[in-house]
């Protein structure tokens, strides 16, 4: 199976791991993986604060390039980002060229647990890790993707792991792209909520499949200096630490 | 142009403007089948629905067993201008019905599933004396206790008439607007007893 | 009465957000209604069905509307009901104030009605020399508080009871109490003798027949029948979306609305009003008025995302699933609608001038969305009204929309992405990036390597 990856321009800046996590894991299931250097993105921030002119152009070069690809799939480490890209269908809805080409790549593009899961039918690929961990369903890919079952399955296959439920595990973190810093407050208030019920879970770790969401988590949970810590389901998937 | 002309215009011209809509097939439920009076089968049903709802409900056999249960009742009692409620010679005070204690009517019918008083205005003045007084009594014959909502629906608006007013009451009022604390009895009754008669029918 | 604005958005935010009090009210008060509607809906196993089919019904009246408010008029006015037309909030108030004079009815009795909060009615009746007195435990709370409400259809959810308790002990000289059925007690007795001697009562209407010209209003208290059942003359205001086809589509609305609205499985009274009475000396209103009411909802029928928002059964859901409200509240949105529902509304019925803010208060995490009982696409609606807010031109905007079109020209532009994530890199150095996202959050630092880079000197050799 031959995959593209879209990594994301957030990943590709600020959370390299999560890239090289994602790589290594469909390797390890038999994938062959490229990567296309021209990309950078989806177009999300633009279309979620309203510059629907400025999500289609950097839109369409998503499209063009990743047309390009026979790769079988595209896949990629964010939620979020693969619901903009399945949203590019409404996004170009009426254009007579690019409606049907948004619609097919939407069609092609994965998120990475829902590819592994759904499409690879795989559920064990190979990890390990030592501790007690808790799943925060990230907005995106739990009411856009459906993505609900898929994570917890491949997270309880992963050796050496506890998974508990968080309590609210479907609550939002508070970020929300630009509204993070548009309204710090109440989105800082938001996900204090979700911080609260991560340490009363008494877990080592934080996983979800969304770098921002874990960036939100993540940067209250360093400033609280608080003992957990965030990972990507990617990074975890990719750990053979046992 | 009338205010009227003006918001149909606006509606038309508006609808006129958007774009075509697909239309799901069969938007409307098939109209529920036509009434049919049960047995006494709903009986428990409907007893079970309403003390879930926080009211009482006592099953009687006879008018006998009926006048015996009202005797429980004092205090200023008004009545609606039921035939039954007539003929059992409850003395009705002539007080204002706001000074009144317990108001007894009679229901049209009621559903089961959900413990719901279905009253009539047009057949029955029972629109005050069911609302004002802290007790309200109401008396339903089992014959015409139907099973769902959606058979009440049907029967209150039988051969295309539907009455003036028409109410279901399922339980005594209550609220929830104060920290979302449960409180019963706000405007309308703090108790509600329905009697149900489960011999020959009383109400008709 | 005191209102904020929605223009201060944020700032009624923040004030929101330090009121200790508030939050606790807010945290008690959403999470058992949403703990209640989610055992409601579970109670019945096809509630994802109901959900579709109603709304499939909404949108087929939408996209006939004019034809089904004719029925609905013509039915009801060969019942005796007088039907007027009001284009806006304005003209709604006059017809009901000359009505009032007309008829001389100097004291009112009101039932909770959003839409007269929308019209602000209660204060075109006082300007006007009439007393207006609101029914409903909730609205009398605020009322006396001089207050407006802060939920759909829990007014005063965001008091507590001792705060009601010191309120009706200041207004009305009760004993002190935390007692909520003293309090409630309190509040019948000193509305009883009102609805008595009113002249006229206002309600609202929650579904307007289209095949009967019947008027259904549901409710728990009792208020409501009182109000229109005592008064000689009963007006009912109604938006022009609230009318549905038939008597027999109520069993899907009224399986939806209590469940979804306080995770009842009925509420206590639902009033089917019909007309006027038969014969003069029956019970009732001498009078039926029926106020049909657009003020600037005919407009969202022009485009199908922005339809969706007439759906609406108001049964306020949204407002207690939102993470945003859950922490702010109603009053914060400065509008007569808060939430989620509000957030597209009050945009849409006043225009954007002072609204702006309102689509852009969500992080668009769907969850109002999934307890929608008509699935309106919330999300959807705000994304819409957000792209609507940035290409009106206006001044407000103009910093965003410049770094925006920066932003895409970046982002198709290999060479120049690579520039800025190179002076990001070194800026980052020498200034924190984002003092909004730093001040209580820490901010993982750009990569001193990206992946793109890593892919070449690394992962692509393996």
């Amino acid at each position: 199976m031959k995959v593209s990856l879209f990594v994301t321009c957030l990943v590709d800046q600020m959370w390299t791991s999560v890239g090289a996590g994602t790589v290594a894991v469909l390797r390890r299931v038999g994938c062959d993986v490229e990567f296309d250097n021209r990309q950078t993105c989806c177009g999300q921030p633009a279309f979620n604060t309203g510059y629907r002119d400025e999500a289609r152009q950097v839109a369409q070069r998503f499209i063009r390039i990743f047309e390009e690809s026979k790769a079988d799939a595209i896949v990629s480490p964010s939620g979020s980002c693969t619901a903009m890209v399945h949203h590019y269908p409404e996004l170009f809805a009426g254009d007579k060229e690019w409606e049907p080409r948004a619609r097919a790549m939407a069609t092609r593009t994965h998120e990475l647990s829902a590819f592994l899961v759904r499409v690879l039918k795989i559920a064990d690929v190979g990890a390990s890790w030592s501790g007690k961990l808790t799943w925060h369903d990230a907005c995106h890919g739990l009411r856009d993707l459906n993505l609900k079952n898929e994570p917890r399955t491949l997270i309880r296959n992963v050796r050496g792991v506890e998974l508990v439920e968080l309590e609210n595990a479907e609550a939002c973190c508070g970020f929300g792209g630009t509204f993070s810093v548009k309204y710090p407050e109440i989105s800082v208030a938001i996900l204090d909520q979700k911080i609260e019920a991560i340490e009363r879970s008494g877990v080592h770790a934080v996983v979800s499949g969304d770098a921002s969401c874990l960036m939100q988590i993540g940067g209250r949970l360093s400033r609280n200096r608080s003992k957990v810590r965030v990972m990507h389901l990617a990074e975890l998937l990719a750990s053979q630490s046992l | 142009m009338s205010s009227r002309e003006v918001i149909l215009g606006s509606i038309r011209s508006h609808l006129a403007a958007s774009p075509p809509a697909e239309l799901v097939q069969s938007v409307f439920l098939p109209e529920p089948t036509p009434p049919t009076l049960r047995a006494t089968s709903v009986v428990d049903v409907f007893k079970e629905s309403v003390e879930a709802v926080d009211g009482h409900c006592v099953v009687v056999q006879t008018e006998e067993e009926l006048t015996g249960v009202l005797k429980n009742f004092g205090g200023r009692i008004a009545i609606s201008d039921a035939p039954l409620l007539n003929r059992l010679g409850i003395e009705p005070s002539r007080d204002n019905i706001f000074d009144i204690d317990v108001g007894i009517t009679t229901a049209q019918a009621a559903i089961a599933e959900t413990g719901t008083l279905v009253l009539d205005s047009s057949r029955e003045r029972n629109r005050l004396v069911s609302l004002v007084p802290p007790v309200h009594i109401a008396i339903v014959d089992a014959s015409t206790i139907f099973q769902t909502l959606g058979e009440a629906l049907a029967f209150i608006h039988q051969d295309g008439n539907i009455s003036p007013a028409v109410t279901f009451i399922t339980g005594p009022s209550r609220t929830a607007d104060i920290e979302l604390t449960l409180a019963i009895g706000v405007h309308g009754p703090q108790e509600l007893y329905i009697i149900v008669n489960d011999g020959p029918a009383l109400t008709r | 009465m005191n209102q904020l604005s929605s223009e201060t958005f944020d700032k009624n935010a923040k004030a929101a957000l330090a009121d200790v009090q508030l939050r606790g009210a807010l945290r008690h008060a959403t999470s058992l209604f949403g703990k209640r509607r989610l055992e409601a809906a579970r109670s019945l196993n096809n509630w994802e069905e109901l959900r579709t089919h109603a709304r499939a019904v909404k949108d087929e009246v939408l996209l006939h509307l004019d034809r089904y408010l004719e029925t609905f008029v013509a039915n009801a006015e060969k019942r005796g009901a007088v039907v007027h037309w009001a284009n806006d909030g304005t003209e709604a108030n006059a017809i009901i104030c000359k009505l009032a004079r007309d008829r001389n009815a100097r004291t009112i009795v009101k039932s909770k009605s959003m839409t007269t909060e929308e019209t602000h009615l209660n204060d075109a009746l006082e300007a006007a020399g009439l007393q207006v007195v609101e029914t409903d435990l909730g609205e009398y709370i605020i009322q006396l508080a001089h207050e407006t409400p802060s939920h759909i259809i829990a007014p005063a959810i965001h008091k507590t009871k001792r705060q009601v308790a010191e309120l009706f002990t200041s207004t009305l000289g009760m004993p002190p109490t935390d007692d909520v059925a003293q309090l409630t007690r309190t509040a019948r007795a000193t509305l009883r003798d009102r609805f008595a001697a009113a002249d006229m009562g206002v309600s609202g209407v929650n579904f307007g027949i289209a095949q009967t010209g019947t008027i259904v209003i549901v409710e728990n208290e009792g208020n409501i029948r009182l109000t229109t059942s005592v008064p000689r003359i009963h007006v009912a205001v109604m938006g022009i979306e609230k009318v549905i086809p038939r008597l027999a589509d109520l069993d899907l609305f009224l399986k939806l609305l209590p469940r979804s609205g306080t995770g009842q499985r009925l509420t206590t009274y639902q009033s089917f009003i019909t007309g006027t009475k038969r014969n003069v000396d029956d019970e009732g209103p001498d009078e039926l008025h029926i106020v049909i009411l657009d003020n600037g909802r005919s407009r969202m029928l022009a485009h199908p995302v922005t339809r969706q928002s007439l759906a609406c059964i108001r049964c306020g859901a949204c407002l207690n699933a939102c993470p945003v409200y859950q922490q702010i509240g109603g009053h914060a949105y400065g509008s007569v609608y808060p939430g989620p529902i509000g957030a597209v509304i009050t945009p849409q019925l006043i225009g954007f001038e002072k609204t702006a803010q309102l689509p852009y208060a969500s992080s668009l995490c769907g969850a109002c969305r999934e307890v929608c009982p008509v699935k309106i696409d919330i999300p959807q609606l705000l994304l819409h009204l957000r792209s609507e807010i940035t290409s009106n031109g206006s001044k407000r905007n103009a910093t965003e929309r410049i770094a925006f079109k920066l932003w895409a020209k970046v982002m198709v532009s290999p060479a120049l992405y690579n520039l800025s994530s190179l002076a990001g890199r070194l800026i980052q150095k020498v200034m924190p990036l984002a003092p909004a996202w730093t001040r209580e959050r820490d901010l993982r630092p750009i990569e001193q390597q990206s992946f793109r880079s890593l892919w070449k000197t690394k992962l692509s050799h393996e």
